[in-house]
């Protein structure tokens, strides 16, 4: 086992900005890394899609910076940067050469804090239908390309905030106007909403008196922040959906309703989802893909969310000439021997390992480590998290793993959701959700 | 409130690639070591000069055959047991083919490596190929194949390469192999190609991370010493450019009725690395023409006109020859319009570009890789990248010094040479040069894109791959 101890500072300015500074002088570079308290969750119906199109609109210019600017001075200082939207955040970084820190800084301390003085109709209605190019691109035009979508709607109940995806709804989109845009900004953009963190060639002190010099200045907002959801139970029997159409095979998403990142139930369902099916040895592999040899290809897979609930799912590529019904009832029959026997010894040294060895090569690179820093800083309230995931995961035990298993992963909470090929020749099956 | 002033940037120091520390087998084999400190996790990869022509014509895919099941079972390991093994000790493993040969990547964490390197020498000279195995490999690609078929990028990138490369070339067809190919492959032949071409002769492996503590050199020589190196001339194909077809200069339409938005690829031949006026200002061209949100390409395709969610273009160079590609999706009812403002802009080269452009890209390439190369995965994919190009990493270092020196003046006799070479305004017509592959709703746009007269177009079916 490799003892991981990366070093954490952290410092609250007087305007609510939480920033974490980590020094790793390894490289000549900086990762800055902002987290701001805002994604899909906080859309309300009809305003779907707003917190991914708004992030497009943060690279068009601020008070001091031209359209495309941002882009463009970084990248000539050296910059590697982006930004990215999800269902509990909003997340802007660059990775910097240690001498172009303060220029990051400033520029994004400009578009955080005065994005509005430059937003025009015209960057608004351009951005719209370059976001629309996006979802055509990674979700409408590609097969299985809705199927997450698809899973969100199975899982989640209507009214709650993960059942529509952060892509949302193109009607919604071109429904927006630079009234909502100015809104949303208003409502969830400001320091007390965000986490900052910087993770390389810097020490603390250097990093907390730059941020302050830049972000200092931005003026705390009134948050209206609404408690998070309880957690959700179980889904109250199976849920199908099923597609048919052009796709290369059948493909089966086998989805379930999990605990809260990072609690102990939740690392726990990690754990059962990796024996279940994550690990290359795992038990659906050596069941359908080697013995059974009705799948090309499974997959297990938890996601972390903190609105009430979580999301772990099975999906499986089943093989050419093989009944999909079948397969499903396979895997049910798998789930329920884990959920009667555990896991052995073998598959938790399995899981350590194989975690152990993926999340440190996560942490590798400063900004994917400056990126798990921020996540844990704004969601969950612990940035140390890095430091002590892996140890964690070692206290799950396997009457643990079974008993969570037993809990969230019943084949009789299951959503299934079924991408099927219309060359099979099969109708419609199921009810829709 | 008071402005705050924009900082100045101070600029980064020189920087070099990391140095490698060689050592020699006696197999023939040669180890790079780059001591990474604070990377607990180490990489491993082993770059084997093997070429796609050393397939049999109607073997085509043995070799991606072979490399995915090089650790599906060996002499004293079933397929299961082996993927217990390495998951036990936290090893991930992989190995593909591409153009430039064979690579195998093996990640683990430091504590580890002893036994890691074990596994690897099962995996290297001790596979055992079973009959069940290799036969779920085969069906598995056969299934990726119908999977490639789907996805718009790959199926252009397909229909790309047939009508660039030369009918009798390897590279005109898929890298994994074709579906009567792929479907004729036995473990036999698995066994043979492992035989003849998985030897230690000409191979480079490399290993980064944190090596404080470890001798790499004595772990090594125990695990891999022993591989035979198989005492034949490694490498005569890799040498040899590819063969472009005589009638590449054209457009192909492959017709997806309904599709939402087109797929482009726009491509034409490259230099690689050993080009005359040096290599360095070939990365800076293609990112100036379309590596970036802010290059030519975008600003008009993403941001003004709003038709793309972006396109990208690039320089790819093999060890002999080379590509300069584009590719991106477009909505469908820009089709033409974009494809036209696509061949115009990459066309717009001969004109010059502005010492600021250049400037921009030159900054940009530079001043990126000290953080594009700080992670043993990096530094470690870089070396076997190099290795299998017939070079080292301080080539990588070289190229960044020459990269300094490059200005407006040698990008545009950059761009004139590969420009001619390609053929690229050479004609009447203005898409002359370059092969075009389109993905898309050909009844819609057919009449549109043939208006443009770019060249010859043709349309071909779906499933025609």
């Amino acid at each position: 086992m490799t003892a991981i101890s990366y070093p954490l500072v952290e410092r609250t300015l007087a305007n609510g900005l939480r920033v974490i500074v980590s020094e790793d002088h390894a490289a000549p570079n900086v990762a800055v890394n902002l987290w701001v308290g805002v994604g899909s969750r906080h859309e309300s119906p009809g305003r779907t899609g707003f917190a991914h199109l708004f992030e497009h609109l943060m690279f068009q210019g601020s008070r001091n910076v031209k359209s495309g600017e941002h882009f463009s001075a970084l990248m000539d200082e050296g910059a590697r940067l982006n930004a990215t939207t999800w269902f509990d955040r909003t997340n802007y970084f660059e990775t910097v050469p240690t001498g172009a820190l303060e220029l990051a800084l400033w520029l994004e301390a400009d578009r955080h804090g005065h994005l509005l003085d430059a937003v025009t109709q015209e960057n608004l209605d351009n951005q719209r239908d370059v976001v629309k190019e996006e979802k055509r691109q990674r979700y409408d035009n590609v097969p299985y390309g809705s199927a997450l979508i698809d899973v969100y709607a199975a899982v989640f109940p209507e009214d709650h905030p993960y059942h529509h995806p952060t892509i949302g709804s193109m009607e919604d989109l071109d429904a927006a106007t630079l009234d909502d845009v100015h809104a949303f900004f208003r409502a969830h953009y400001a320091p007390n909403n965000t986490v900052l963190t910087l993770v390389g060639d810097i020490t603390p002190d250097e990093g907390f008196d730059a941020v302050q010099k830049y972000f200092g200045p931005l003026a705390a907002i009134p948050l209206e922040s609404r408690p998070r959801h309880a957690q959700l139970p179980p889904i109250d029997g199976p849920v199908r959906v099923d597609r048919v159409g052009d796709v290369p095979n059948d493909r089966l998403y086998i989805a379930f309703r999990l605990p809260v990142d990072t609690t102990p139930d939740y690392l726990a369902c990690q754990v059962a989802v990796d024996v279940l099916g994550g690990l290359a040895s795992s038990r659906l592999m050596r069941r359908l893909v080697r013995t059974d040899e009705t799948a090309v290809a499974v997959g297990g897979w938890t996601m972390g969310l903190v609105d009430g609930v979580g999301l772990g799912a099975f999906t499986v590529d089943v093989s050419a000439g093989a009944d999909p019904g079948e397969v499903e009832h396979a895997l049910c029959d798998e789930v329920s021997r884990f959920i009667a026997e555990g896991p052995d010894e073998a598959e938790l040294e399995s899981v350590i390992a194989d975690t152990e060895r993926s999340w440190l090569s996560a942490l590798a690179s400063i900004e994917e480590r400056a990126d798990h820093i921020s996540h844990h800083a704004l969601l969950t309230g612990d940035p140390d998290y890095v430091n002590t995931f892996v140890d964690r995961l070692r206290q799950v035990s396997a009457e643990d793993a079974r008993a969570v298993a037993a809990a969230w992963l019943d084949p009789g909470s299951r959503a299934v959701v079924r991408y099927l090929s219309d060359s099979s020749g099969r109708g419609e099956e199921g009810e829709a959700a | 409130m008071t402005e705050v002033v924009r900082p100045v940037v101070a600029p980064p120091a020189p920087w070099d690639f990391p140095a490698a520390a060689t050592h020699d087998l006696p197999g023939g084999l040669r180890l790079l070591t780059y001591d990474v400190p604070g990377q607990y996790v180490l990489s491993v990869r082993l770059g084997l000069p093997i070429s796609l022509r050393d397939e049999p014509r109607d073997r085509e895919g043995v070799a991606t055959i072979m490399a995915r099941s090089l650790d599906e079972g060996t002499q004293r390991w079933s397929a299961e047991e082996f993927a217990r093994l390495l998951e036990r000790k936290g090893v991930s493993f992989g190995a593909g083919m591409t153009d430039s040969g064979l690579s195998i990547d093996l990640d683990v964490v430091k504590g580890n490596l002893e036994p890691a390197l074990d596994l690897l020498r099962q995996i290297l000279t001790e596979p055992a190929f079973p009959q069940t195995e290799v036969a779920r490999q085969v069906r598995t690609r056969l299934a990726e194949i119908d999977q490639e078929r789907a996805v718009p990028s790959a199926r252009a990138g397909l229909e790309f390469v047939r009508t660039f490369y030369a009918p009798e070339d390897r590279s005109s067809r898929p890298t994994g192999g074709s579906r009567d190919t792929v479907a004729q492959v036995t473990r036999d032949d698995v066994a043979r190609f492992h035989a003849q071409h998985v030897v230690a002769a000409g191979v480079t492996m490399v290993l980064a991370g944190d090596l404080a503590g470890l001798d790499v050199p004595a772990l090594v020589d125990t695990a891999l010493g022993g591989w035979g190196s198989g005492g034949r001339e490694r490498a005569r194909y890799l040498d040899r450019p590819a063969t472009l077809a005589s009638d590449r200069s054209r457009i192909v339409l492959v017709s997806r009725p309904g599709s939402v938005q087109t797929e482009i690829v726009v491509g034409a031949p490259g230099p690689d690395r050993s080009v005359e006026g040096g290599w360095a200002p070939y990365p800076v061209l293609g990112f100036v023409l379309g590596g970036s949100p802010t290059a030519r390409v975008d600003a008009v395709l993403r941001e003004d006109k709003g038709y793309t969610y972006g396109i990208r273009s690039s320089f790819r160079p093999r060890r002999a020859g080379g590509l300069f590609l584009t590719s991106g999706s477009v909505r469908s009812d820009s089709t033409a319009e974009s494809l036209r403002l696509l061949v115009e802009i990459l066309g717009s080269g001969s004109e010059g570009f502005s010492e600021k452009e250049i400037r921009s890209g030159v900054d940009f390439i530079s001043k990126t890789a000290p953080g594009r190369y700080a992670t043993a995965d990096a530094i470690a994919d870089e070396a076997v990248s190099m290795a299998l190009d017939g070079r080292t990493t301080e080539f990588v270092t070289s190229n960044l010094r020459d990269l300094r020196t490059v200005d407006a003046a040698r990008v545009d006799a950059a761009y004139g040479r590969f420009a001619e070479r390609a053929g690229i305004g050479a004609g009447p017509r203005s898409g002359a040069g370059w092969t075009i592959a389109l993905v898309g709703d050909a009844d819609a746009h057919l009449d549109a894109i043939s208006a443009l007269d770019l060249g010859e177009l043709t349309v071909v079916g779906d499933h025609d791959a």
